[in-house]
């Protein structure tokens, strides 16, 4: 099971909303948050969500195998 | 071997003594980049008063995350938008950089912009058409340009009886600021003259549903902006919010122009154009490089930089860099990996990402949708700046 967080480092540039939006929102500030249930990343989720991965500037978005070792 | 390597040093250091990311330096930048990726990825400049440069992404992504090494005083802008002041905020460091951030933060989210886009919409087609209409038209002055002026303006509340005094303002601060210093200062004066007067005005008059207003109600640790500051403000948000995404669409436009394989494909597949957006983002970023100055000595690859040096993160040259991106130079709609810093990143990261993407996607799907087909009559107009852009309008052959 792999679980999907965003970190401080996050500065707003909300291509994660754009490329997964069925898992990430994003704050009053426009500061990305994982949307409440969405932190286990489903199969059906996987592919934007290693999209937004791979496309987040500030590597702000994390994935954690369920023991808590980053996946990527 | 010493010799050798010295003597190579120094060639590397001739080279670079005279590199410079505007105007017509802009001409064959990339190959320089190529270069400087290979040979010298950390170097220095004698221009503009002298500067060190990174050209690496990671190099300039690890400058962006350390504000306290690499402080934005006196300016991000090397030479300066004519004026000797701080611009609020982009100049300023923490602690005080970000109270003032805060106040536009939520204006500027992903979904404040998508409600601005119906808007967008409609004045895009209009220009579009205008265009069409016209057989043959320079887009950079009948749509690149007036698009983002006549949404920014209208989100910002600047009255429209004074957007045609905007081109000229705009033109001379940043592009005459290297060419003709003093042409610049005047209408860096002008410009200023002008918030001055609408500021005083607007602080008069019912609030609005705009950004102006948002500013003359902000506070800043329990007080309101004081007048210098709200000039400093509306000073910065005209010259980032209207001359970046102008170039952004027109660089985008230009490049459809020259390539109908790349042109066609958009049309079949207009899913396509965000990513392409960020392509034409990544190669051809509005902004090539921002400055700092190093206020602690430190070490970038190997390279010293010492306190009190000017540094330049070349943007426009991370955006290429061959270890960050497959195939760098290419522009590819289906890359997966695009970490691009055209908006810069960090704490400074473009307020307006989110506007100036929109714009971007929206006007190329606009201009897209009503054309049936355009072409560069001359492909020697720059890649670069907001100047003339020749299209021709045809049938789709």
């Amino acid at each position: 099971v792999t679980r999907v967080r965003v970190t401080g480092m996050c500065q707003g540039h909300a291509r994660c909303i754009a490329l997964a939006p069925d898992t990430f929102d994003f704050d009053d500030e426009g500061y990305a948050v994982v949307r409440p249930g969405c932190e286990v990343v489903t199969e059906e989720r996987a592919a934007a969500v290693q999209r937004a991965v791979l496309n987040c500037p500030e590597a702000a978005i994390v994935l954690d195998a369920e023991g808590g070792d980053p996946v990527d | 071997v010493t010799d050798v390597r010295n003597e190579d040093d120094a060639a590397i250091g001739e080279r670079t003594r005279t590199f410079d990311y505007h105007d017509h330096r802009l001409d064959g930048i990339f190959d320089e980049y190529r270069w400087l990726h290979e040979r010298c990825p950390v170097g220095r400049s004698e221009e503009l008063g002298g500067f060190a440069f990174l050209a690496k992404l990671d190099d300039i992504f690890a400058a962006e995350q350390d504000p306290e090494t690499f402080s934005v005083a006196p300016s991000m802008l090397l030479p300066p938008f004519a004026t000797d002041d701080p611009l609020i905020p982009i100049d300023i460091d923490p602690p005080a950089h970000g109270p003032y951030r805060k106040i536009l933060l939520p204006a500027f989210t992903p979904r404040r912009i998508a409600d601005l886009t119906p808007g967008m919409r409609d004045t895009a087609r209009e220009l579009a058409q205008a265009c069409v209409d016209a057989g043959t038209a320079d887009v950079a002055a009948t749509f690149c340009l007036p698009f983002p002026l006549i949404v920014f303006s209208r989100l910002c509340g600047f009255p429209e009886e004074d957007w045609p005094r905007f081109g000229r303002w705009l033109h001379d601060i940043i592009y005459e600021r290297l060419t003709d210093p003093p042409r610049a200062r005047a209408s860096g004066d002008e410009l200023r003259a002008y918030f001055d007067e609408l500021l005083r005005r607007k602080a008069q008059e019912p609030r609005r549903e705009d950004l102006i207003s948002v500013l003359l109600d902000a506070e800043v640790e329990g007080r309101g902006l004081t007048h210098a500051e709200l000039i400093s403000y509306c000073y910065l948000l005209f010259l980032a919010g209207l001359d970046t995404a102008a170039w952004s669409i027109r660089s985008g436009l230009r490049y459809l122009g020259l390539h109908p394989e790349a042109q066609a494909q958009l049309r079949d597949d207009p899913s396509l154009i965000p990513a392409a957006a960020e392509e034409v983002l990544r190669t051809m970023s509005p902004v090539q490089g921002m400055a700092r100055t190093c206020v602690r000595d430190t070490v970038v690859r190997g390279q010293e930089i010492r306190a009190g040096e000017r540094v330049v993160l070349l943007f426009g040259a991370g955006n290429r860099d061959p270890e960050a991106f497959e195939d760098p130079d290419e522009i590819r709609f289906d890359r997966e990996k695009n970490r691009h810093l055209a908006f810069g990143g960090g704490i400074h990261r473009c307020l307006g990402s989110n506007l100036g993407r929109r714009e971007l996607v929206v006007a190329l799907e606009e201009f897209l949708a009503t054309t049936p087909w355009f072409r560069c009559t001359d492909p020697e107009q720059p890649w670069f700046g907001v100047g003339p852009l020749t299209l021709e309008f045809t049938e789709r052959p």
